[in-house]
């Protein structure tokens, strides 16, 4: 796989706006502004960017409430994110779906579906269409550990693989479902074994070494680009954060937060931008401060932005309204 | 004391889905593992280590053991913390040579070998391939590697126990030995490690191979698909990939062929150094992208036979048999007269 | 008019469709070259074979692809084999398919949920509890969803084809009992809308307000009736979401009586809505509490006796209407 040093710049770019606009989200809801419920993804930024890299146009993507990243980096405008999370009129669901529902279904991000379970079967829809059309788009499903025990997960695989449906099916497995760790949540450790079951590869690998990401999802994507069908892929990963904010989790040690601290997908990244002489370390500073200037820009839009009116509350509902005209 | 060191990530990489490897499932390494200790217990080999790892391993064996034999063996966890990568396995051969084990048995592929003969030293090795480049480990069943490493830990006078003394590939760079390789060292003009599996020829500039081998895949097929060369021949083999030769094919991984253009190769003879040429790129080892070069580095690849000792199974076995070491005297009186004995 | 069973209707209206659109596709367990468990999609397959699918045991697998297809702008008609199985992916009409336009603020690209879910309900065929239900109740409440619940073939072909149009989710609801019913269809390309309540008969003493097969029992009941001179109106709602209340309320406040009847049990009874918006909105011309003539509150049983008894009867209508005019 030849990544151009442009790409290189790009990836590291990808992974700070993450962070930045994630850590944002922390100070900005410990502040008591957002509403709500936030879910951060900040130490999985090479599960998104990496994943993200390998889609175009056309093809979709649905993640979770902790991957707002995922929907950064398929180009919804960041300012609409924010302002989704703010409930202004001007975010991405005018301020009716939050976190949890925000989307931009044009850039083909898909959004977060809070049921966990109907992603992996939804995202084989996108994928028929996507079959019959004959485009060769892809659809991911992009879900954690917890979530792989859903039946849909299963029903999911089955069907893609009976179909030989273009969907790939991404476990950011972080080792915890909330505050059950994967001990107790099932007996098997690689999650990628599962998909021997349906007749599909599975693959394990290193959700912090953003170029195995790149490479393996690269693979997929392409190979179910091909008409190859679906696989199922696993990233070792962790989140640095509680489920949501506000957890206090007293689930899991100070010492294993800083264990997988040192597995920082971005510094690993900027070891090898150093050692390939793609960038400086002013080069890097600079795409840093590029970035925070970002989302800096995005929480002022937000705040800017008006509330929704009160005749929101009821459109919307259906598409052809009662008495309206379907032709 | 034997030592048992299983790679749970042997098995499950990119190649599963690039090419046609199946999923060494864990559960399969789990079904190994007990049918080396059910013939060790039986053996009476009293001391046995194994590395801890993700899967547990090591737990899940005794379980079944305990439930569906009604044995319990004693085998104990090498006490360490994992970081779940190569250092483990390093980290357990080391252990386990300092315990002056007997022979280490390993399951995996060439890479979880390699990582193991960093830090075995002189203790023999049993590898039992579960990975996806096997040409290092052989296909061998559970139990005949149980009776193979019983054999070792019980002839103290090394009447019986066969060894052949392995090959090794040592990697300098900059005069400074970095790593070491036990089947192939490879020159790509790749820039990162990534997912460390190599699928794609056009990167590959130059090889180092210690065995050439038309029956096996990856690297070593390659070379042995035009000039074989056995572990027994010493020396090695280096070939410089590219346009000008002749053409050749083979398998590169499971189900993947690929034609490979071949520039030249030369033999090579052992503690010789062989500078490489490519400028700047990756150095796989034994399958797995490891070593970063660039510009300025000067690389140097060489040769030597002082890499571990492996024991030859069948002769092993056949030698033990010979002497007697499975035969309980009074009991073979009782059965001398029954048919069949 | 040519007349055709129900089950004709809703084949030639997959049929048409399906010519009409060729990102329309008909899946689920058996529906392929087996006609489907119950008949209705014979011939389908010879003429469409790659758009007449058969599916495995999975269905929330099937409602989940039913979604994520229509969002992509096809036109997926998933059938599930049961009513009753609604329960097992419940979750796509309840939390998915329903809500999707709102919680995405109906983004371009967002805009279309359009499925037709397809099912046969109700009992009679000595399929006990779990074979045999009525379904709407559960549906009424959900925001978002649609329901179609057509009692004769012109009906059930018009709002097929209608329903196969729309961007929203639909659940079109076919009576087992009424696949073998013939009625006059329209020729053409016909069509009839949702929120079009049909007076079925008219009246002038009672309005009952009926479904599916009770509509026809309640068509008998209002001839035993009229021998004795009471005049009853039979209004068929077509469909329980969205709702025609005003075709509802004229009747009412033209009869003054409310007989509401449906197969299902009677505690949280889909036509329940109907009794308390009349209640609402017309008190004033009410000559008596609306009467619900509704299943008891037990499952449904198997013995024929029991099952018998338990589906509400012609007689049980009557006593109904007699109820709401004593």
């Amino acid at each position: 796989m030849k990544l151009t040093n442009n790409d290189l710049i790009k990836l590291y770019g990808d992974m700070w706006y993450i962070r930045h606009f994630e850590q944002r989200l922390a100070d900005l809801f410990a502040e008591g502004v957002l509403p709500g419920f936030i879910h951060l993804g900040i130490g999985q930024e090479a599960c998104m960017a990496g994943t993200c890299f390998n889609l175009g146009d056309g093809d979709i993507i649905g993640a979770t409430h902790r991957e707002h990243g995922v929907l950064l980096c398929r180009g919804v405008s960041g300012d609409a994110i924010m302002a989704e999370l703010y409930g202004k009129v001007t975010g991405t669901c005018k301020g009716k779906g939050g976190s949890m529902h925000a989307c931009g279904l044009k850039q083909g991000a898909l959004g977060n579906n809070a049921i966990l379970g109907p992603a992996q079967t939804i995202v084989n829809g996108f994928a028929y269409a996507h079959k019959t059309r004959k485009n060769k788009k892809v659809a991911v499903s992009m879900f954690g550990d917890g979530a792989a025990n859903r039946g849909e997960f299963h029903e999911g695989m089955n069907f893609a693989s009976m179909w030989n449906l273009p969907s790939i099916y991404i476990i950011n497995n972080n080792g915890y479902a909330i505050s059950v760790p994967k001990s107790k949540q099932q007996k098997i450790d690689d999650l990628s074994a599962r998909a021997a079951g349906y007749g599909i590869p599975g693959v394990s690998i290193d959700g912090n070494d953003l170029i195995a990401v790149i490479e393996t999802t690269g693979e997929a994507i392409a190979r179910a680009r091909e008409g190859g069908g679906p696989s199922l892929i696993e990233f070792k990963t962790y989140r640095w954060r509680g489920h949501f904010e506000g957890d206090p989790t007293p689930y899991r040690t100070d010492e294993e937060v800083a264990e997988w601290k040192k597995k920082d997908p971005i510094k690993r990244f900027e070891k090898i931008l150093l050692e390939r002489s793609v960038a400086t370390e002013k080069d890097m500073k600079g795409i840093h401060d590029q970035m925070l200037a970002k989302v800096d820009g995005h929480q002022k839009f937000a705040e800017d932005s008006p509330w929704p009116p009160m005749s929101e509350m009821y459109t919307d509902v259906y598409y052809y309204e009662e008495g309206s005209d379907q032709k | 004391m034997i030592g048992i060191i299983a790679n749970p990530a042997s098995g499950k990489d990119i190649r599963r889905l690039v090419a046609q490897g199946t999923v060494f499932d864990n559960m399969e390494k789990v079904n190994i593992i007990q049918r080396i200790l059910v013939v060790l217990h039986y053996g009476g080999v009293k001391d046995i280590y194994m590395m801890p790892d993700s899967f547990h391993i090591m737990d899940k064996a005794l379980c079944f053991l305990e439930r569906n034999q009604k044995v319990q063996v004693d085998v104990k966890e090498l006490d360490f913390d994992l970081n779940f990568d190569q250092s483990d396995s390093i980290k357990a051969a080391t252990l386990l040579r300092e315990m002056k084990a007997s022979c280490i048995i390993t399951l995996g592929g060439d890479g979880t070998n390699r990582a193991v003969a960093k830090g075995s030293g002189d203790v023999p090795l049993l590898p039992l391939s579960t990975g996806t480049n096997n040409v290092f480990p052989a296909m061998l069943e559970g139990s005949v590697a149980g009776l193979a490493a019983m054999v070792a830990d019980k002839d103290m006078t090394r009447e019986c126990l066969v060894l052949r003394q392995c090959k090794r590939i040592n990697i300098y760079k900059n005069d400074e030995l970095v790593d070491i390789a036990l089947i192939d060292a490879v020159i790509t003009d790749d820039m990162f490690v990534g997912s460390r599996a190599l699928w794609e020829t056009d990167s590959i500039k130059e090889i180092f191979v210690t065995a050439a081998k038309p029956d096996s895949i990856g690297i070593s097929a390659i070379a042995g698909s035009f000039r074989p060369m056995s572990e027994a021949e010493p020396g090695g083999l280096y070939v410089k990939i590219g346009g000008g030769s002749f053409r050749t094919w083979a398998a590169i991984a499971p189900g993947l062929v690929r034609p490979v253009p071949i520039r030249e190769f030369r033999e090579t003879d052992y503690d010789t150094r062989v500078r490489v040429e490519t400028p700047c790129g990756m150095i796989a080892l034994d399958g797995e992208r490891e070593v970063v070069f660039n510009k300025n580095d000067k690389v140097e690849i060489e040769f030597t036979d002082k890499g571990p000792r492996v024991i030859d199974v069948q002769a092993t076995l056949n030698a033990a048999a010979k002497k007697g070491i499975f035969v309980d005297k009074e009991v073979a009186t009782e059965t001398a007269n029954c048919p069949g004995v | 008019m040519r007349e055709i069973t129900v089950a004709e209707a809703i084949r030639e209206a997959l049929t048409e469709e399906m010519e009409r659109n060729p990102e329309v596709f008909v899946f689920g367990e058996d529906v392929g070259a087996f006609g489907g468990c119950f008949g209705v999609t014979t011939g389908l397959y010879d003429k469409f074979p790659d758009r007449v699918i058969d599916t495995m045991i999975a269905e929330t697998g099937i409602l989940g692809i039913a979604c994520g297809a229509a969002y992509s702008g096809m036109k997926p008609v998933p059938e599930i084999m049961f009513s009753d199985f609604f329960s097992v992916c419940f979750d796509y009409l309840f939390n998915q398919s329903s809500k999707a336009r709102y919680m995405t603020g109906m983004q371009e690209g967002g805009k279309n949920a359009g499925f037709v879910l397809r099912a046969p309900n109700g009992a009679g065929v000595r399929a006990a509890a779990q074979h045999s239900q009525c379904v709407e109740q559960f549906m009424m409440p959900v925001v978002g969803l649609k329901i179609a619940i057509p009692s004769t073939p012109a009906d059930t072909k018009g709002m097929l084809k209608y329903a196969i149009r729309g961007n929203d989710p639909v659940v079109f609801l076919e009576h087992k009992m009424m696949y073998g019913i013939s009625g006059p269809v329209p020729d053409g390309d016909h069509l009839v809308p949702f929120a079009s309540a049909d007076i079925k008969r008219e009246g002038t003493d009672v309005t009952i307000v009926a479904t599916q097969m009770m509509v026809h029992k309640s068509l008998a009941a209002a001839e035993t009736l009229a021998k004795e001179g009471i005049n009853i109106e039979v209004v068929d709602p077509r469909s329980l979401k969205p709702l025609d209340m005003k075709t509802i309320l004229a009747s009412v406040k033209k009869t003054k009586h409310l007989v509401l009847v449906n197969e299902a049990p009677k505690t949280g009874n889909a036509l329940t809505e109907i009794g308390l918006r009349v209640v609402e909105e017309a008190f004033d011309y009410l000559e008596a509490p609306p009467v619900r003539v509704c299943a008891p509150d037990t499952p449904i049983p198997f013995s024929p006796v029991l099952e018998d008894a338990w589906i509400r009867s012609e007689a049980d209508i009557i006593e109904g209407v007699r109820k709401a005019l004593a």
